[in-house]
């Protein structure tokens, strides 16, 4: 019974401790350099647009590009959450708009100047790869890459492809959420629009929130701890809510 | 594989709304919504000591873009204070946006006095009430430089010059200036309140008249798919009848052949039969005729037969009574 006891006042810290390694592991370059302040570039979209022949296509295509400003909106939410410093998307916008050279170019040169002049420690640079649907889901793939300013190297990188899945009727007919419907009433756009950016929104969410803590880093009463660590996996939004997370076998 | 809840209701703070409607518009309606946005959010922020790293940045952007110079550059350097981290970044936004007011002392304003912050006030409520043309007239003519003069550290240094009384002077003016500041900057608030809900209203009735229109044009397409169904089944059933039309007189036009070729067939056949019963009557009479000779050479031939017989008997009755008579002779 005593040893058990002991077992059992233990076990909190053994958890916490297992947890703290596997993040040390998994985030060990984000350990070496601790970013505190981020930048966010504007994303490269990689995804295809439909030739406008019809009003549907001109529909898909403003959906899919709301949902990727919506992208670069809310991927600073997490962030700072965790304890950084992450500039907003106006002035996020304003900085970019001083910048001469392309994303593409960010992304592979050097950036030393980011660290000495404006004091960033890392960027983050999201990437649209492509956008799929069926009758009831909804995918996308984001590429997530966290670049130092200081080294130049990846402190972290992720590629996901997210899935909403949306509930069916009897006839197997998809069955619009409450919760996009109010984003939809909300931001005054229709419910596909409302669809795809809900599913960027959480998608950032999940990705971004468990990043080793910055040193602005609130106190969180429940620990959302989710291993979204691995390179390349796939995430499932289900229609109650829950997000299911595979770790994707095919690495590209 | 693990289960989580969503959890998006916990970041709060950024008016997201408008930013995605301003950067979906880009109108200065939108704009001046998200200034508004930004001031509220500002003020919660502040007033939970839950601040948002960047929202001054950002509200002194949107500012600087809607032309409050004054106010976006104090903003920036709030921002600054209450994120020391971010000091590169917003000297070079502020480069770019208010490169003018690199060293503007209008922003220390905030700081030092809070006088400071009245004037600058009133700066933005004349640069806001430009459109009115005694306010333009009165911020073109003096170049906004009677503003810059009451910057902090000119203020300090003249306030060691100013006697009590102008002193009182300039206190009393400059109450009375940010009063009408105050009551300006309440007005414009409410003023991009009501904008706010004329642009929405303005969205709303523009959608309306959209689906309206959208209703209108399906009803015409539909009517008009109608029509061209109605000329496309009127094509098919002219197209039917022409066929059946066809169809009978290619069905009377076998028939009167058959007809034709029937009679045709009945006059064969009557000749033939005319012909067979010329034949016949012919065959008959021939018959008839050689019946007829042989029965008047029969006859001939049995007259002559008869006649010889008779002439034989004759004789022989002849030679008989001879043979008698010399019977009788001899007897004698």
């Amino acid at each position: 019974m005593k040893s058990r006891g002991v077992l059992l006042l233990l076990l909190p810290f053994l958890m916490a401790g297992c947890k703290g390694e596997k993040r040390m592991t998994q985030y060990g370059e984000m350990y070496r350099e601790r970013p505190a302040i981020l930048y966010i570039a504007p994303v490269v979209d990689k995804s295809e647009r439909r030739a406008v022949r019809s009003i549907e296509d001109s529909v898909y295509n403003a959906a899919v590009n709301a949902a990727v400003k919506q992208l670069y909106l809310t991927a600073s939410n997490p962030l700072v959450f965790n304890g950084y410093y992450v500039l907003g998307p106006m002035a996020s916008a304003q900085l970019a708009a001083t910048e001469n050279r392309t994303v593409k170019q960010l992304r592979n040169e050097n950036i030393n100047d980011y660290y000495d002049d404006l004091g960033i420690d890392a960027v983050l640079f999201l990437t649209v790869n492509s956008w799929s649907s069926t009758h009831n889901s909804w995918t996308v793939e984001v590429e997530y890459t966290l670049r130092s300013t200081r080294t130049g190297s990846e402190v972290m990188h992720s590629v996901v492809k997210a899935t909403k899945l949306l509930p069916t009727d009897f006839k197997g007919r998809p069955l619009p959420l409450g919760e996009d419907r109010a984003f939809a009433e909300k931001y005054g756009c229709d419910l596909e629009t409302a669809q795809r950016c809900r599913l960027v929104e959480t998608l950032n969410l999940f990705v971004l929130k468990d990043l080793p803590a910055g040193n602005r880093a609130r106190p969180v009463s429940i620990e959302r701890y989710v291993p979204t660590h691995a390179e390349y996996y796939n995430l499932q939004i289900n229609p109650d809510g829950s997000v299911m997370i595979v770790p994707d076998d095919e690495e590209q | 594989m693990a289960f989580v809840t969503g959890c998006s209701g916990q970041y709060k703070g950024m008016p997201r709304e408008e930013v995605l409607a301003y950067q979906t518009h880009a109108t200065y309606g939108e704009l001046h919504a998200l200034a508004v946005a930004y001031a509220e959010s500002i003020n919660a922020a502040v007033k939970e000591d839950t601040l948002h790293p960047g929202m001054y940045a950002d509200y002194g952007v949107t500012l600087a873009l809607m032309g409050r110079r004054g106010t976006a550059c104090r903003m920036f350097n709030a921002e600054v204070r209450a994120f020391p981290e971010s000091r590169g970044m917003v000297r070079r936004i502020k480069q770019h946006l208010l490169s003018d007011m690199m060293d503007d002392t209008l922003a220390q304003l905030h700081d030092t006095a809070n006088i400071g912050q009245l004037m600058g006030w009133a700066y933005d409520s004349l640069t806001a009430l430009r459109p009115l043309p005694w306010v333009a007239s009165i911020v073109d003519s003096s170049d906004t430089a009677w503003i810059r003069r009451q910057t902090p550290v000119d203020s300090v240094q003249r306030e060691i010059r100013l006697t009590a009384n102008q002193k009182r002077e300039l206190l009393e003016e400059q109450q009375s200036a940010a009063a009408r500041a105050r009551q300006a900057y309440a007005d414009s608030v409410a003023a991009a309140k009501q904008a706010k809900m004329d642009a929405r209203k303005q969205a709303k009735v523009e959608k309306e008249k959209a689906k309206k229109q959208k209703e209108k044009d399906k009803a015409k397409a539909d009517k008009e798919k109608k029509q061209l169904e109605k000329q496309k089944q009127k094509e098919k059933e002219k197209q039917l009848a022409e066929k059946k039309k066809e169809q009978e007189r290619l069905a009377a036009e076998k028939k009167r052949q058959k007809e034709q070729e029937a009679i045709a067939k009945q006059k064969q056949r009557e000749q033939e039969a005319a012909e067979k019963k010329a034949q016949r009557e012919q065959e008959a009479a021939e018959k008839k005729a050689q019946r007829e000779q042989e029965a008047a050479e029969k006859k001939a031939q049995r007259e002559q037969e008869a006649a010889e017989r008779k002439a034989q008997r004759e004789q022989e009755a002849a030679e008989r009574k001879a043979q008698r008579e010399q019977a009788k002779g001899g007897v004698e």
